[in-house]
């Protein structure tokens, strides 16, 4: 691929409370290269620092060591020009703000007007299925729905790099199905890089083409696999490579730490 | 109906155990024999309230009227400071310890220093007062609102990469507002029981306060009681009319206080 690399992390370190007692090593040298156009998927077990990794990233938080590249820019530089769009591990929906208001809100921060606005943040309702919930206020949805809400907020401005952390980890099977579908069709559509980290074996594969496993204490990346199922169906869940794929991300996580067994991670 | 027969089960009980009180009242006074100096029966007092009725309306309106502009004062000033208070660490550390300071010190006390300085005539003396005492539990909760934003929230705006303008009213300001309603809330009552308290000092003879005095002066305990019911209804007047402005200025908290 040509351009520059949508994230480029070399030997990132980020060590919380450094010298204290309480000093946690949540990323050791990680090296992650993901190209623009690819969807790649973070997994591991709770505490392994996926979401710090995450925030790195996004110039949320200073890495201890190594150096990150966005898009070619240094990540502070990246997140000034609005490159990425983030979906946290909490919905962070404002209860002060209808539903609809709280998806238009970083199109307000760029200065979108109001018809582009309300007519993007209409269609962004139909895409999550909640075309009636505009304008009640968030604690009237469902976690699950709110969790929706939040996504389709971080899809609503178009960044061309998404960086999400379990976005879908509180939706039911069937909506999270639909879920997937729609973020692997809008991916493909307009060429989107995703970061994505999930609990969820089978998702991470469906998803990816990529899968970045990683181990806890010290947080690091122990086994990358890659995945070529070709364009992404309903039949892609039924396929053989598919369920070969499934088994090998399962072994890593199993090999990688004997002592930190695939905890926390779902096997659906 | 169901509505209706709540709001009256909610209103019922301190209606009714506000009428035992009186009664308990008349009766112990009678029984007990206590002169009327002392403490006098409630038909007493209310015998009073009918004949001082127009006095009465005079000097609530005089106390009202300091109350309310030493509330809109202090409250204004409040939030302003708050504002810089939010904006600079070191304004923070700076205020923050003296506002706690300042809020263990009676400030009505003050009264006497403030006639000294504006003079026992002026009504600016008085509302200074005010203005003081609301002040404190206006700013504390004002800055706490403003501060204490939930950390997503912060994370949320920092990836948009929204200047702190924006933050502040997307985010601080809205977070701040029922921190805001409850420092007024609490600033209402203080109002009017400050505003009462400091006639007690002398100056002008127009409020309540003052004339509490001037009939307990007289030995007049009956008339005085009056001019303290007075006050009271003052006092639930402003508390009332600031859990009004919380109903209307938070559309999102009222809807969910109906869906309970
Ligand atoms: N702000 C912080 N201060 C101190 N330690 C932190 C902080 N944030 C995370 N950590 C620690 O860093 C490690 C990695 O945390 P992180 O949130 O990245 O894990 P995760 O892989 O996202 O886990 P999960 O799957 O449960 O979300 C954990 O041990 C956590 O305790
Ligand atoms: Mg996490």
């Amino acid at each position: 691929m040509s351009g520059p690399a949508a994230v480029e992390c070399r030997g990132v370190c980020k060590i919380f409370n450094q010298g204290k007692p309480n000093q946690v090593d949540a990323l050791i040298d990680v090296d992650l290269t993901v190209e623009a156009g690819e969807f790649v998927s973070l997994i591991g077990p709770s505490g392994c620092g996926k979401s710090t990794l995450l925030r790195v990233v996004a110039d949320l938080l200073p890495p201890s060591g190594g150096s990150i590249a966005v898009n070619g820019k240094t990540a502070r530089q990246a997140r000034l020009d609005f490159d990425y769009g983030m979906a946290f591990q909490q919905a962070g929906l404002f209860e002060w703000r209808k539903v609809i208001k709280n998806i238009e809100l970083p199109m307000e921060l760029r200065g979108w007007d109001r018809s582009k606005r309300s007519a993007r943040s209409r269609e962004m309702l139909e895409l999550v299925k909640l075309p009636e919930f505009g304008d009640n206020y968030p604690w009237e949805l469902s976690g699950g729905m709110q969790q929706r809400i939040a996504i389709a907020r971080a899809l609503a401005v178009d960044p061309p790099l998404l960086l999400m952390d379990e976005p879908f980890g509180a939706l039911d099977e069937m909506t999270r199905e639909h879920m997937q579908a729609e973020l692997t069709r809008i991916c493909a559509s307009t060429h989107k890089t995703v970061v994505f980290v999930t609990h969820s074996i089978p998702e991470a594969v469906y998803l990816s083409n990529r899968v970045v496993v990683m181990s806890p204490r010290p947080g690091r990346i122990t086994t990358v696999i890659n995945v070529d199922l070709g364009e992404r169906s309903e039949d892609t869940r039924e396929d053989g490579e598919f369920f070969k794929k499934i088994t090998e991300v399962r072994e890593a996580l199993r090999g990688g730490e004997l002592g930190a067994t695939a905890r926390g991670i779902e096997d659906r | 109906m169901s509505r209706l027969r709540a709001r009256v089960a909610a209103v019922a009980p301190p209606i009714i155990w506000g009428a035992l009180f009186l009664v308990a009242w008349e009766r112990f006074v009678v029984w007990r024999n206590i002169k009327p100096f002392v403490l006098p029966q409630p038909s007493r007092i209310w015998d009073q309230w009918k004949i001082n009725k127009t006095g009465i309306l005079a000097t609530a309106k005089a106390t009202g009227a300091n109350a309310l502009w030493g509330l809109v004062i202090g409250a204004l000033l409040a939030v302003a400071l708050a504002l810089v208070a939010q904006r600079f660490r070191v304004m923070r550390e700076l205020i923050a310890p003296l506002s706690a300071a300042a809020n263990t010190m009676p400030i009505v006390a003050l009264g006497p220093i403030f006639y000294n300085i504006f003079g026992t005539t002026s009504l600016t003396a008085r509302r200074m007062v005010v203005a003081l005492v609301v002040f404190f539990p206006v700013f504390v909760n004002m800055l706490k609102g403003l501060t204490q934003v939930d950390p997503v929230h912060e994370e949320l705006m920092a990836s948009y990469a929204a200047s702190p303008l924006q933050i502040l009213r997307q985010v601080r300001l809205p977070n701040a507002l029922p921190f805001l309603l409850t420092g007024l809330r609490i600033g209402a009552s203080l109002a009017v029981i400050a505003a009462v308290v400091v006639e007690y000092f002398g100056g002008l003879q127009n409020g309540l306060g003052s004339r509490v005095t001037s009939a307990m002066k007289q030995s007049a305990t009956a008339k005085a009681w009056a001019y303290i019911a007075a006050a009271c209804i003052l006092g639930l007047l402003f508390y009332l009319s600031a859990l009004i402005i919380e109903w209307i200025v938070m559309p999102w908290q009222r809807r969910r206080s109906q869906a309970r």
